[in-house]
């Protein structure tokens, strides 16, 4: 292997690029635990009411009727708390393990056999490599590369399928999917603050039954008698949905019942551009990163970074000479595409000089001297031995031929 | 919880003829014990709150959140660069042998590879298929068809695969003994360059019968030398086609995790001090990372004087002495039409120093 990781270099690496691995599970079992204690708390104050009501109606003369429906009343309740409890906790349970799967893989980094941390290292570039392709929206790639490679259960792949979903339900103009997913993490997304009402809000303004109530009534309906019904269905709808509008909010909330009084092909703007289907695509863009941001995530791959980070720790200025004598197959860089992709990012920093033959690719140090021959061209001193015939030897990058005297020593400090 | 609503159920049916008010009391009691029940389970579920908290917050205190910072985030948005990043993971997968992986990220993504492309991975991954199953003959037939090309690049693989393959007949015992001792013609065309190797096969014959595990010939069994002939069939295969042996998306992505953590350091420093004009360089990287000799592709040299690299604007030159400098440094030191060497006493003519290549 080209690049070797000490244990503790590998350790490094995991704090830097292993946060989505673990916080996303984590937040799937902290929402399960809390849904959870609201489940138990629900059922359990409603086994409390009735048995209090059991105890009242004993305490005072009970009749046998009223004490026996009483009790199957607690009866009902108990068994609904055992049901939704065992319900709740299981998935709680299922949570938890999830993040112990993934702690205890994380922590095999450290096993002692080399085979064992080489497998490792297969593994977390193969999990990289599925979230980006889940990120780029090339699913089924993710999915089989997952399978093969033996790691579905260490990388998010139900996380991007429910926002697949989502955005396949924008796609087709449908606002339910989307809302439901809204209203699923509404707590999270509260806290978030802004961005969640506005694409609620955003919403709604596209809600079809806006579209079609317009229609409607500009082709059936006097002015008047328009305004009036209209009036009253955009009341009801506005105040069930916009009443938790706030401050500036509102006035993005005023120019969606502005865009009531116009026909739905309206060529005034701003109405005409609510009303655009390129607000859709801007509607999917807003969900991705509202989605991403909820589960703690950046806008881009941890592997795009950890890659953009690599190219540029082996870019060389050699990599991108005119002529393309300085290309070494074995360099990342110089290879076709990665050529291409690391051309913007910033270069290698070398603070010392280290030289490699280019013959044959060994250190030329004082063991290996680095000798120029007449035509400027510096190759180490094995190599121009053992390129050496009859006391000649040919340039390899100019075809020139020189005798091998004519060689002369460089001093690198 | 069972508990109690069964005996619920049996009141239920004792009320019908029993003392009422003793049953009272019973009913009384369960009523408390349930309500005492549902209360702990609600509490005892409360309680694991605290434990769960940690969790979060121990994720949120031993790992980064933000990496991004350290990168240009939007440098590869176009749907052009992005092409070519999905380009680079079809090879790979193909490298890899996850031929179908790979047709369906072509599908999803678009990107279409030349069938000549694709072609040399497909051959090398069905070859080491069957190398792996430690079956030789697919290898041996492609060594044989590139039998020059291989010599050309003082490659022995022909030879280990012959090797390999009587081997394996010797493990089959005494019965192989005629076998092997035909297959040993092979071995003619190699006898000048492998004399000593082929010496010691054949005289592992004499310990055919009585088993060559208990003889002095018994490292001729080792079970490594099948995973290295795979690593030199790799290596030399890779060498004719003209491509790294390891693929680059992986020496890229493993570069990579050792440069972030680096970056980040040196980011989180910056900050911490506050002078962030340090990381001006949208050229270059703010620090050194060292990966290893074997990541040094292509020659660096740091001029001394400057400490600055070298470029094809800036070269490096060589002075009448053999000392080599940038050519602006050499400019810097040039003093009324003389120079002399920041190493040694010797002066020359600056235009006597010469542009070398590395």
């Amino acid at each position: 292997m080209a690049v070797q990781e000490t244990a503790a270099q590998l350790s490094m690496a995991l704090k830097v690029q292993e946060y989505p691995t673990l916080k996303v599970p984590y937040e799937t079992l902290n929402k399960r635990f809390r849904a959870a204690q609201k489940n138990i708390d629900r059922e359990t104050s409603h086994v409390t009411m009735v048995v209090a009501e059991l105890e009242k109606t004993l305490s005072s003369f009970p009749v046998v009727d009223s004490v026996v429906s009483l009790l199957d009343g607690v009866v009902e309740k108990l068994s609904a708390l055992k049901r939704k409890a065992a319900e709740s906790i299981q998935a709680e349970d299922e949570s938890a393990k999830l993040c112990k799967r993934r702690i205890e893989h994380l922590k095999e980094h450290s096993s002692d056999q080399p085979a064992g941390v080489n497998v490792w290292k297969k593994k977390r570039m193969d999990r990289m490599m599925v979230e980006h392709l889940l990120r780029c929206g090339y699913y089924n790639t993710a999915v089989k590369l997952a399978r093969q490679s033996g790691i579905e259960d260490l990388v998010n792949i139900e996380m991007f399928l429910t926002a697949k979903e989502v955005e396949e339900s924008l796609e087709r103009q449908e606002t339910a999917t989307c809302l439901a997913w809204c209203h699923d993490n509404k707590s999270r997304l509260r806290k978030m603050k802004v961005m969640s009402h506005t694409l609620r809000i955003r919403l709604n303004c596209h809600s079809t039954s806006y579209i079609k109530i317009f229609k409607l009534m500009l082709k059936h309906i006097f002015i008047v008698e328009m305004r009036t019904i209209m009036n009253h269905v955009s009341h009801r709808h506005a105040r069930k949905h916009f009443s938790q509008a706030e401050g500036g909010q509102l006035d993005e909330v005023r120019q969606v019942m502005g865009m009531l009084a116009f026909p739905s092909d309206t060529h005034i703007s701003p109405y005409k551009d609510l009303l655009d289907p390129a607000r859709w695509k801007m509607l999917i863009q807003q969900f991705r990163y509202d989605n991403y941001r909820l589960h703690q995530l950046g806008n881009n791959s941890v592997f795009t970074i950890t890659l953009q980070a690599g190219l540029s720790a082996i870019k060389t200025p050699q990599c991108y000479k005119e002529d393309s004598t300085s290309i070494n197959p074995d360099c990342p860089v110089c290879s076709k595409s990665l050529n291409k992709l690391a051309q913007p990012l910033p270069m290698a920093h070398c603070a010392n000089s280290r030289l490699v033959c280019k013959i044959s690719g060994e250190v030329m140090n004082e063991n290996n001297p680095p000798m120029m021959l007449p035509n400027g061209y510096v190759y180490g001193y094995n190599s121009l031995l053992s390129i050496r015939q009859d006391d000649k030897v040919i340039c390899p990058r100019t075809k020139e031929v020189f005798n091998f005297s004519q060689a002369e020593k460089v001093y690198i400090m | 919880m069972v508990l109690n609503e069964r005996m619920i159920d049996t009141c239920t049916h004792w009320v019908q003829d029993a003392d009422l008010s003793v049953l009272s009391q019973t009913m009384a009691q369960c009523c408390k014990n349930i309500k005492e029940t549902v209360q702990l389970l609600a509490s005892r579920h409360k309680d694991i709150h605290g434990s769960v908290s940690k969790v979060g917050k121990a994720i949120d205190r031993n790992f980064d959140a933000e990496v991004s910072a350290v990168v240009a985030e939007t440098v590869w948005d176009s749907p052009e660069r992005q092409k070519y990043l999905s380009e680079t993971i079809v090879e790979h997968l193909y490298r890899q042998g996850m031929l179908s992986v790979a047709e369906d990220l072509c599908q999803e993504s678009g990107v279409v590879i030349d069938m000549s492309m694709k072609q040399p991975f497909l051959e090398l991954n069905r070859i080491l298929e069957a190398l792996r199953m430690q079956d030789l003959r697919p290898a041996l037939e492609w060594a044989v068809t590139n039998r020059q090309r291989l010599l050309d690049l003082n490659s022995t693989l022909e030879f280990k695969l012959h090797r390999l393959y009587f081997i394996s007949l010797l493990n089959g015992g005494i019965t192989n003994q005629l076998e092997a001792l035909q297959y040993a013609r092979h071995f003619q065309p190699f006898a000048s360059q492998h004399q000593r190797d082929i010496q010691i096969l054949m005289g592992s014959l004499v310990y055919l019968r009585h088993g060559i595990e208990n003889s002095p010939y018994r490292s001729l069994l080792e079970t490594n030398q099948w995973a290295d002939i795979c690593n030199s069939f790799t290596r030399d295969a890779c060498a004719l086609l003209g491509l790294s042996v390891e693929s680059p998306l992986s020496v890229s992505f493993a570069s990579g995790c050792m440069a972030l953590p680096v970056l980040m350091n040196i980011k989180q420093v910056i900050e911490q001090r506050q002078c962030s004009g340090v990381w001006t360089h949208k050229d270059e990287l703010p620090i050194e990372i060292d990966l290893g000799k074997k990541c040094w592709y292509h020659s660096v040299f740091a001029c001394p004087i400057l400490r600055q690299q070298t470029s094809e604007s800036n070269p490096p030159m060589k002075l009448i002495c053999g000392h080599v400098i940038s050519r602006d440094a050499l400019n810097k030191l040039t003093n009324a039409g003389k120079l002399k060497c920041p190493y040694c006493p010797m002066e020359q003519n600056p235009s006597d120093a010469k542009q070398i290549f590395f």
